[in-house]
């Protein structure tokens, strides 16, 4: 195992697959950084390109390209609120709040290191877990999968305000996301649900131009009445030393990084829950971390550990995603569905051999990643203050750039007129949301989770009836679930009595 | 005087020829053509297309670009729609959508703006089989055994008009093997973990997709549908196993777009010496050796079908009475 770990570095630091994959990289940083168009788009169009490599040539090209686009996907997002890719929104609710704070370098050096410790934790699994993934895998069948999307659900508790008047806003807005999640043609009767007879909304909502709209539109929007630069008024010399801060930040939260990176990583193998999922739960095991409801308060209003969180979680799911992938021939995300055609292409054949006679290739997967990122994030630094200026320059110029790669973001997703619209109807609706006080992040989880949880929750009572409600990992899973919906009481209570205990 | 009448046509016809051809290559010289996908990147719809792209500009007088548009969407309905609708034809768009939209027309899903034999059609790249596989570690080893077996199967399934779904549904009616189908798996590949956990005993899906895990030995087959592959001639054929010449009726009826895998179309009215350059072209990229050894390599396999191949089997689905229509709309939907 210790000489294919070897051999695995070994391969991918011969010139010419490193070669490619600084290609890769090169390719992958735009794309990460331009909304809309998404990591599995680039892997399709850049598939026919392997066709001449080798296998780890290939994957230094294809992985190094994928690995590095949550990591610059969190730029745009800190940067102008705009999701730069579906699985780098969360990182907006507290990055771009820093960034309007004038703490946009902060916020970047935070999302980039928790990127990085995110990535290296991720691949760290995918070399660890090599043994155990067999088991690990098949032990979630779909009872077990459902309950996972409810333990995300519960962390609507987490995402919303305090109080009930603020629980039970969260708790509609996650009931909103659930119910716009069942647009489309239902997969049991086959019957076409909120399609209001149009044939754009029998596939569903895709949710690139919702998080488009639902967090951008309103960004412009208050930027543009507020008549200034993104950071307003904040003191400007704060801006050119904020990097060296967020690199600092993050390891002051360390151990929340790591948490948040084994989130990440832990639904990444898990196939079918999808790579937006693992932002949203590590973002809201992030607001648990809050000692007290004045800490709290703070979330979403530019605290440094929102941005850890996800920037985490959307970096190390991609090493566990790979798992699945590699172990059983089944993609564990649609990038990875993509990256599984290049296998073929490659002359590999991904299932339990990949774990034996091509071990050395599955590491050098695990090196690419690895190395992908180390690349990428100190390359980033080079110039990240002088990203960060971007905030300072003023809003009217900033504007139409910024609705530009909004509404091309938003027509990447099906290049139909409609997703304009749904990118502006949701730009509404958010609105309306930020101005009324209502949470838009359990919308959203409620949006990621809905067909998911619809889907195995179908499945396990058509194949189990109610047996599956008495599964061991099931019962944990509920009360697990229970547990993160209490914490914030408990959470409210604990803080209650000591501000007694200090009276 | 019959011969210099005959001396003066050859010599006109020879006069002509080489400006026919020079006709047909400034036709297509420094022009873009743009194929049409109803699907998104990544799918089995876009790969073939953009295989194609790759090796369709050799073989077309002028040699044009070859681009791929994706247009998703109500599973291909936008994009024939815009085809047949919107499209100029003027032989610089090709579209390849869903091999079950003939389906739809048959059975009037609303939304259907077209009519499936008025396109110019242009022929088919691939042609599909579904199959039935059950999980290797059981102990029926063919249909028969499967039927006899006296236990509920589970098969997994992606949803109504998907061939993991409607498949095992007129073996489970028809044949009567006891099968119980469950569905809302997000993909294909959902349903193998699924077998390999055992939650479900068997999916169908077509063979190509199904192969390497056959390979592998972690399912088997045990049932086809009419069209044969290399491989896979000797299963039972669902067809030959019906019981009554309307259950026959209807699983040929599910059957035949299959033969049409990867439909490629032109818009309708499309002048008739375009669309002979553009079969002549396409038949002969399919049999390109270079786009064989890379559709190889990407466990892909293609298969002409011609034009006229194509309309055949689509005015056959379209002709069937309205009683078997009816029948076959209440087990089968259009989707997916």
């Amino acid at each position: 195992m210790i000489d294919a770990l070897v051999d695995g570095l070994l391969l991918i630091l011969q010139w010419k697959a490193f070669a490619f994959m600084l290609l890769g990289i090169g390719i992958g940083f735009w794309v990460g950084l331009l909304p809309g168009l998404g990591g599995a788009t680039t892997l399709a169009l850049m598939l026919p390109f392997v066709y001449a490599m080798e296998p780890v040539e290939g994957f230094a090209f294809l992985l190094g390209m994928h690995s590095v686009v949550a990591t610059t996907g969190d730029i745009t997002s800190v940067l102008f609120g705009v999701p730069g890719e579906a699985t780098a929104a969360a990182t907006i609710l507290d990055g771009h709040a820093m960034a309007k704070k004038g703490e946009a370098g902060r916020a970047l050096g935070a999302a980039l290191t928790s990127s990085l410790v995110g990535a290296l934790v991720g691949a760290l699994a995918l070399a660890l877990a090599v043994p155990v993934v067999r088991p690990l895998v098949l032990s979630f069948g779909s009872p077990e999968l459902f309950m996972l999307a409810i333990v995300g659900i519960a962390f609507i508790a987490s995402l919303s305000a305090q109080g009930g008047r603020g629980m039970l806003r969260g708790f509609l807005a996650g009931g909103l996301g659930l119910l716009v999640a069942t647009v489309g043609q239902d997969p049991q009767a086959g019957i076409a649900r909120f399609t209001f007879d149009s044939l754009y909304l029998w596939g569903g909502l895709e949710l690139v131009p919702v998080l488009i709209g639902i967090f951008a539109i309103p960004e412009i929007i208050d930027l543009a009445v507020r008549g200034t630069s993104i950071s307003g008024g904040a003191p400007p010399g704060r801006l050119n030393k904020g990097a060296l801060e967020g690199v600092k930040d993050t390891f002051r939260h360390f151990g929340l990084t790591i948490r948040c990176s084994l989130i990440g990583t832990f639904i990444g193998i898990m196939p079918g829950l999808g790579g937006a999922v693992a932002q949203w739960i590590a973002y809201g095991h992030a607001t648990q971390s809050a000692r007290n409801a004045e800490e709290r308060k703070q979330f979403g209003e530019g605290d440094v550990r929102g941005v850890l969180g996800p920037g985490a979680a959307n970096n190390s799911k991609e090493g566990g995603a790979l798992i699945p992938t590699v172990a059983f021939g089944v993609p564990g995300s649609s990038a990875m569905a993509i990256l599984l055609g290049g296998f073929f292409l490659m002359g590999l054949v991904p299932g339990p051999d990949m774990l034996t006679i091509h071990l050395a290739v599955t590491f050098s997967m695990v090196w690419t990643i690895a190395l992908a990122n180390v690349i990428t994030v100190v390359l980033c630094f080079l110039f990240l203050n002088h990203l960060a200026r971007l905030t300072n320059v003023r809003g009217h110029l900033l504007i139409p750039v910024i609705l530009v790669l909004v509404f091309i973001g938003g027509y990447t997703a099906n290049n139909h007129y409609g997703d304009l619209l749904v990118t502006l109807l949701f730009g509404g609706i958010g609105y309306l949301m930020v101005m009324g006080g209502w949470p838009r992040a359990p919308f959203v989880l409620g949006l990621v989770l809905g067909k998911i949880a619809e889907n195995y929750l179908y499945i396990s009572v058509a194949r189990y009836e109610a047996a599956w409600l008495s599964r061991p990992i099931v019962l944990v899973l509920f009360a697990l679930a229970i547990a993160v919906i209490l914490y914030p009481l408990i959470q409210a209570r604990r803080s209650r009595s000591k501000g007694k205990a200090h009276a | 005087m019959k011969s210099t009448l005959a001396l003066i046509a050859v010599s006109a016809l020879v006069a002509v020829a080489p400006r026919v051809g020079e006709a047909q290559s400034s036709r297509y010289e420094g022009k873009t053509v743009t194929i049409v996908v109803g699907f998104k990147t990544g799918g089995g719809y876009d790969s073939t297309a953009r295989l194609l792209a790759r090796h369709l500009p050799k073989h077309i007088p002028g040699k044009p670009n070859v681009i791929v548009q994706n247009m998703p969407g109500a599973n291909s309905l936008i994009a024939a729609n815009h085809v047949y609708n919107v499209a100029k034809p003027d032989g610089l768009t090709l579209g390849t959508f869903n091999r079950n939209l003939v389906l739809a027309q048959l059975t009037n899903v609303s939304g259907v703006k077209f009519d499936m034999t008025k396109f110019a059609w242009i022929g088919s790249a691939a042609s599909e089989t579904t199959i039935l596989t059950i999980r290797s570690d059981l102990p029926y080893k063919s249909f028969d055994e499967l039927k006899k077996a006296g236990k509920t199967v589970v098969i997994g399934a992606t949803g109504p008009g998907a061939n993991t779904y409607d498949f095992p549904l007129l073996l489970k009616e028809f044949l009567g093997v006891d099968l119980k189908i469950v569905s809302g798996y997000s993909s294909s590949s959902d349903i193998m973990l699924a077998i390999e956990r055992k939650e479900v005993d068997g999916r169908a899906g077509s063979y190509s997709s199904l192969r390497t895990f056959i390979d592998r030995k972690l399912v088997h087959p045990v049932i086809r549908a009419r069209a044969a592959e290399a491989g896979i001639e000797q299963l039972p054929v669902d067809e030959d196993l019906a019981p009554t010449p309307r259950a026959k009726a209807i699983m040929a009826l599910r059957s035949a777009p299959e033969v049409i895998g990867r439909p490629y179309v032109m818009p309708p009215g499309t002048p008739g010496d375009i669309v002979k350059i553009m079969r002549e072209a396409f038949a002969k990229a399919i049999k390109d050796p270079e786009l064989i050894a890379e559709a190889k390599r990407a466990k892909m396999d293609l298969e002409y079908v011609s034009g006229d191949e194509t309309l055949k089997v689509l005015n056959e689905v379209l002709s069937q009475p309205k009683d078997i229509v009816d029948e076959f709309s209440k087990y089968i939907k259009f989707g997916e």
